[in-house]
């Protein structure tokens, strides 16, 4: 494999926080992968790190099997960042003309127009006057600029309406099929099961799961079986069985998560624990995501 | 060669679109030049001498405020909406960036003393030989040195009100006591005595002399060349300190 990006045990603490906690991934030539992950995950730090933006506190990110920061490299990435930003005072034309001259093999700026939709009366707008689509389509012409051979989004369709959400989508398809590697951040499972080969899971600042969308999403779509329980009785001693993933109670109902829900109707029966109105449930996908991101499990 | 070029250039018409530029460094170092040679009447013994004299002094008065504001307050305006961490991404070394922006400057800085100088010779027909034109231009874009450091020291504050604000009274404080809009000769002793450690004192003052067909003090040298490493330590001091995160 074409190792494009490396992290290695990569941990980043900021005075009190640890932001990401010993990470490792690697990335190879032509992979589309979504970072995903709810809000605070670490997503925003991790790509900093992968950009040289932020130095980790410990392990070594690599890029080409450089460090971010050489030149080299930077001259085979683009990327758009969370926070849009653009130089006040020129006109979008002129900031394409720029930054284009920064890389040596820069796309022409009639490719550019057409990958990302930049109209000609973008063309001549001062970027201080731009709205916020513009400013995105900007954005995403700059990261484009060098033709580069890494793209890394961060967040890139929060403030997209659904035309340029799906236009976007539909380039970094194009793009794809072009062998570039991909990275993007995200919140929702959706765009990541869309748009990714891979979903690399973030959760408290770790990757708890790596894996193709199907993948993941078999793996966190739990099945449970759920009842009503007296509320009184206590309910550890189901802990102690390995098949047994998670336990909860919602709307007077006692949840309990298992890939092996025969099973846990066996052991139901076999703990006597009283359960009345039993049912099996195979958990929404998105439900699921939500539960497995959200962190506290109710205490039972 | 032509990343340096493009920077060069694209620096140059951002400063030339920027209103506060034009008004601030080109209009009222003008209007203000006319006013103090034509309409006050300042009883100056050698009218000549005076006219240009205070030609001097609003050419300074231009390429300081440029230096400190147009540079300080772009920067500062550039890293809190992000520009400074996008270009830290693309293959532009910092090196060049920085010079960039310093040789854009300093090409303003020579089209504002060519403009403010020809200002001087139609409103008052100034008239100095060539070797006195040169010497004073090529003093006062050398001299802006100290204030463009001072500049990114402005350049490194969080928000561009609080630049602006500050600069601003920098500025002003600077040009008065150092004499620009009157001479120091006519202010009280305490001021006079102040002002003369001012950079912009011995900014101005290398010009003066050089109308008056002397050479600049070496004292003027030497406090403007302390001045610009003061504040050349003192902003790699502040930048190492931010950085460190
Ligand atoms: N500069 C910083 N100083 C202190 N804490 C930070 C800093 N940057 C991020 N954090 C914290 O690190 C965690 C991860 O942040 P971030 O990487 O931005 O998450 P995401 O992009 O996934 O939303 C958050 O809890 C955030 O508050
Ligand atoms: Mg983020």
């Amino acid at each position: 494999m074409n190792k494009i990006v490396s992290l290695t045990n990569v941990t980043k603490s900021f005075q009190h926080k640890t932001a990401v906690n010993d990470v490792s991934f690697t990335i190879g030539k032509g992979e589309v992968v979504a970072i995903l992950g709810p809000n605070g995950a670490g997503k925003t730090t991790t790509i900093s790190m992968i950009l040289g933006l932020l130095k980790p506190t410990a392990g070594e990110v690599q890029l080409f099997d450089h460090q971010p920061h050489e030149k080299q490299v930077r001259e085979k990435i683009g990327t758009m960042l969370q926070e849009v930003s653009v130089m006040p005072g020129l006109k979008v034309r002129e900031i394409l003309e720029l930054i284009r001259s920064y890389y040596p093999k820069p796309l022409p700026i009639q490719q550019l127009i057409e990958l990302t939709g930049l109209t000609e009366q973008d063309m001549k707008t001062m970027a201080e006057k731009l709205s916020g689509g513009q400013k995105r389509r900007l954005s995403f012409a700059l990261a484009l600029a060098g033709n580069p051979e890494l793209i890394i989004f961060d967040e890139p369709t929060v403030g997209m309406d659904i035309t340029s959400r799906n236009r976007f989508w539909e380039t970094i398809h194009h793009l794809a099929e072009q062998g570039k590697t991909i990275i993007f951040s995200t919140h929702y499972l959706q765009e990541a099961d869309d748009a990714a080969g891979r979903i690399l899971l973030f959760k408290d600042g770790a990757i708890v799961a790596d894996g193709t969308p199907s993948q993941i999403k078999a793996r966190i779509s739990k099945q449970s079986v759920s009842f009503i329980v007296d509320p009184e009785l206590p309910l550890e001693k189901l802990f102690l069985h390995s098949e047994i993933d998670d336990i909860y109670r919602k709307n007077n109902r006692v949840y309990i998560q298992s890939s092996n829900t025969d099973r846990v109707l066996e052991l139901l029966f076999q703990e006597k624990i009283g359960a009345r109105d039993i049912q099996i449930e195979r958990g929404k996908l998105e439900e699921a995501f939500e539960q497995l991101t959200s962190g506290a499990k109710e205490a039972i | 060669m032509k990343i340096f070029q493009m920077q060069c250039k694209y620096e140059i018409i951002r400063i030339l679109r920027n209103r506060y530029f034009v008004f601030w460094s080109l209009v009222m170092p003008i209007l203000f030049y006319y006013i103090f040679t034509n309409v006050v009447n300042t009883n100056a013994p050698d009218k000549a001498e005076w006219q240009a004299h205070y030609l001097m002094s609003m050419t300074v008065f231009s390429v300081m405020g440029s230096s400190m504001m147009t540079l300080g307050i772009r920067m500062v305006q550039e890293r809190s909406q992000g520009w400074s961490t996008f270009i830290r991404i693309t293959p532009l070394s910092d090196t060049v960036y920085f010079a960039a922006q310093m040789i854009g400057q300093s090409v303003i800085h020579l089209l504002s003393i060519i403009i403010i100088f020809i200002a001087g010779a139609l409103i008052n027909g100034v008239s100095l030989t060539a070797l006195e034109w040169t010497l004073s231009g090529l003093w006062i874009l050398l001299g802006s040195l100290p204030f463009l450091a001072i500049g990114t020291l402005v350049g490194s504050m969080k928000k561009v009100e609080t630049a602006a604000g500050v600069s601003n009274v920098i500025y002003m404080v600077l040009a008065i006591a150092g004499g620009l809009w009157m001479p120091l000769e006519i202010m009280p002793k305490v001021m006079q005595s102040i002002g003369k450690w001012l950079p912009s004192y011995n900014f101005g003052n290398g010009a003066w002399e050089i109308i008056r067909g002397n050479m600049p003090d070496w004292r003027n040298i030497l406090i403007l060349i302390a001045y610009l490493a003061l504040f050349m330590l003192l902003s790699k001091y502040i930048r190492r300190k931010q950085e460190a995160v």
